[in-house]
């Protein structure tokens, strides 16, 4: 009900603001959200634009984000490239150095929003070395350890925000015996072992690249870091883990875990567990019932410090992409518009409360924004929203060094450089500077291509 | 026949085949010539290509891990199609045999082959689960075998193990079906004859069904090694960190941007390869 409440009054405002286009046009957006739910959310939104811009047809499709850089290969080579597409800040970054981008249309986009109104760090992290937009930031997320606040006290353990504490804290509330395991890291050959390893690395100031361009992986700050990794995947459930993993959280079989705010929703809701517990999450499904009291239970370590305090997050943004034809460049602007027109991108970031956060300032204190159908912002407060969503001023990433972008970054996260050496480490017990060296070895193959 | 009969009938014949010639070329030879062309070349997605001659070839060639899937394909090969062949063997015998509800256990024996891959494999995924999986809790909890919880699946030591079991047991129908088939049709006399020249049960496998059945094993065989040299889906979706070859190939060709070079230059290789096997496939079995 509140959904189409807020889409009228998108169609109202916008209905004023853009006269109707003249000739036919066609946007095909490609988007990462393959869930039912958010799919028909998506649809509402382009069957309202289309009804407010006649002529113009909007076409969804959701392709899985892991296919994301394939399908877009295959459609460029087929001459049937979408003119749209929602995709993570990697995968854009790899795109835009295809030159298949189209930078003028972001440009316009920001003229017309103001660039000012975007979180600084989101628009850095889209931005390529010469200055143009491969994409605009749309929604993010931000990382952190997740734990069970009454084990840890009844320990006497400390918050997890520093490498001793969180090494500690597994340690001490591993049990194999009992099941019971302390923490969960990623140890796939999967992007989740990627993120989580990278907010390690960036608190022990390892890197990629300096701000000249340099790769300085091979360096004893990420060594170290493997090793630390390795410590403690000791204390993960056994074998070859990645985010599904969580639901042994929920079922009360371990202690923490990394995890981006997406989890608010299913932490929070009961029923929304339940759901997470049962359908799509085959693998964990233990059939035991939800804790009601996890909510409680649970706190949240946004920041881990150890060198240095370093938050990590990533965000997804909507690319253009170069077309031939102009009415349909045009039609795409306006649609990307629409999607930042407050009541449209109220509707879109409401389908995982939490896990979407606004790219842009003054959305995240909307009262609007803040009344989510869940009832998960008003469980969190207004002020705590706000913190989370600031962190996008400030985001560090692999791939941005001291305003800098190095496109490279997102072609090693394509090919899964970094998981596949945290897997050879912790799961094939290669050794840790062996299997840097070829890391780096991989990723010297992939600039020099 | 005159001969401008005989030009008329080749003209015929020419035109007649003609489509089916057209379309070949178009979907089969043409890629094949292009994708040869492209492993020469670095492709970038938007159309622009490099020459690079044979780097792509090189890269590939002094990749270690490309010679471990090769060794990986290998043992995996060898214990999938024997397996298979054994137990085929074994149940179709078995099957063979006189007993009440026969129809039933043979109808029940295909029930692996016809269920959708995607269902099994999560079915052993849950079996396997290392924190909530049955085969831990009776192995763990129940039989106190060992403390330890092991995830098989996972665990690169033992995964390749569980492909290749889940492989025996999701495949091995359609070797039984075959030998059933054929078991069907070997004369009852040749038995009779053999006990009366005093062979025991063993014997009389030995002498009559194995000569019976040879070519249908030969032909199990080479079937179950190519399809097995190009297995993907079961592989991938139970325990994606077992890399053979196809599954090497796609983490080296599709896994992120696609390197279309790099996979062109995979795919001849592969083709040459898999050339083989066809010709093998049409000089044997087509003969049999």
């Amino acid at each position: 009900m509140k959904h189409s409440l807020l889409v009228t009054r998108a169609a109202l405002v916008n209905g004023l603001l853009i006269s109707s286009l003249a000739s036919a046009a066609t946007v095909e957006f490609w988007t990462a959200q393959t869930q039912t739910d958010r799919l028909k959310n998506i649809e509402l939104l382009a069957s309202t634009f289309e009804a407010l811009n006649d002529g113009v047809t909007v076409n969804v499709v959701a392709v899985d984000e892991n296919e994301m850089a394939t399908q877009m290969a295959a459609a460029v080579a087929a001459g049937t490239t979408p003119q749209l597409i929602e995709v993570n800040s990697e995968i854009i970054m790899a795109l835009g150095e295809e030159g298949i981008v189209d930078s003028k249309t972001h440009q316009g986009v920001i003229n017309d929003i103001g660039k000012s109104r975007f979180h600084k760090g989101a628009l850095t992290t889209l931005t390529s070395p010469s200055g143009d937009y491969y994409g605009l930031p749309y929604h993010g997320w931000i990382q952190g350890i997740w734990y069970r606040k009454d084990w840890f006290d009844e320990k006497g353990l400390a918050a997890p925000n520093t490498w001793e504490n969180i090494e500690t804290a597994a340690k001490t509330l591993t049990d194999k015996a009992n099941n019971q395991y302390g923490i969960l890291v990623g140890t796939k050959q999967d992007s989740y072992t990627e993120q989580v390893f990278t907010q390690l690395a960036l608190s022990n100031n390892a890197a990629e690249f300096d701000a000249k361009g340099n790769l300085i992986f091979n360096s004893p700050a990420t060594l170290e870091t493997i090793q630390y990794y390795n410590t403690l995947a000791k204390y993960n459930p056994p074998g070859p883990q990645n985010w599904r993993a969580r639901d042994y959280y929920l079922q009360g079989k371990m202690a923490m875990f990394f995890y981006s705010t997406y989890i608010m929703d299913d932490l929070s809701l009961a029923e929304v567990a339940k759901g997470s517990l049962s359908s799509e999450n085959f693998k964990e499904l233990s059939g035991g019932t939800f804790d009601p009291n996890l909510v409680k239970n649970t706190a949240f370590a946004p920041i881990i410090t150890h060198k240095s305090a370093a938050s990590y997050g990533t965000l997804s943004g909507l690319v253009a992409l170069k077309t031939n034809n102009a009415d349909d460049t045009q039609a795409t602007k306006d649609f990307i518009e629409f999607m930042y027109d407050p009541a449209s991108y109220i509707t879109f970031l409401h389908m995982a409360p939490g896990g979407m956060n606004p790219m842009l300032k003054g959305i995240a204190e909307d009262p609007a924004y803040l009344e989510d159908p869940n009832g998960v912002f008003t469980l969190y407060g207004a002020d705590k929203m706000k913190q989370i969503v600031s962190g996008f001023d400030d985001i560090r990433s692999f791939s941005v060094v001291k305003g800098k972008t190095f496109p490279a970054s997102g072609a090693f996260f394509a090919k899964s450089v970094i998981p596949r050496m945290i897997y050879d480490v912790t799961i094939e017990n290669k050794d840790p500077q062996a299997a840097l060296d070829s890391a780096e070895a991989e990723m010297k193959t992939i600039m020099g291509e | 026949m005159s001969s401008i009969l005989v030009k008329n009938e080749a003209r015929l014949g020419l035109k007649l085949v003609a489509p089916a010639v057209g379309i070949i070329g178009l979907l089969v030879i043409y890629p094949i010539l292009f994708n040869v062309y492209l492993s020469f070349f670095d492709v970038q997605l938007n159309g622009s290509k490099t020459f690079v001659g044979l780097d792509n070839y090189t890269d590939l060639l002094g990749n270690p891990r490309y010679y471990h899937s090769i060794g990986v394909s290998v043992i995996y090969l060898i214990g999938t199609v024997v397996g298979t062949t054994v137990l085929g063997l074994a149940a179709s015998i078995l099957m063979n045999q006189e007993f009440r509800f026969r129809n039933l256990a043979r109808g029940l024996i295909l029930l692996p082959y016809f269920a959708p891959v995607i269902s099994v494999v999560f079915g052993w995924q849950f079996i396997f689960d290392p924190v909530n999986g049955i085969y831990n809790h009776v192995v763990v909890d129940v039989l106190h075998l060992t403390d330890t919880r092991e995830n098989l699946i996972g665990n690169p030591d033992s995964a390749l193990f569980v492909v290749i079991l889940f492989d025996i047991w999701k495949h091995f129908p359609i070797a039984y079906l075959l030998f059933l088939a054929k078991l069907q049709s070997v004369p009852k006399d040749l038995y009779e004859a053999a006990a009366i020249d005093g062979q025991n049960a063993w014997g009389r496998f030995w002498h009559v069904t194995l000569p019976e059945l040879r070519f249908v094993i030969a032909t199990v065989v080479l079937l179950r090694i190519i399809w097995n040299l190009n297995r993907f889906e079961d592989v991938y979706l139970l325990a994606p960190n077992v890399e053979t070859l196809p599954i090497f190939t796609y983490y080296q060709a599709f896994a992120g941007i696609v390197d279309q070079g790099g996979a062109a230059a995979i795919s001849v290789i592969q083709l040459l390869v898999l050339v083989g096997l066809i010709w093998l496939y049409v000089r044997k079995v087509l003969k049999w």
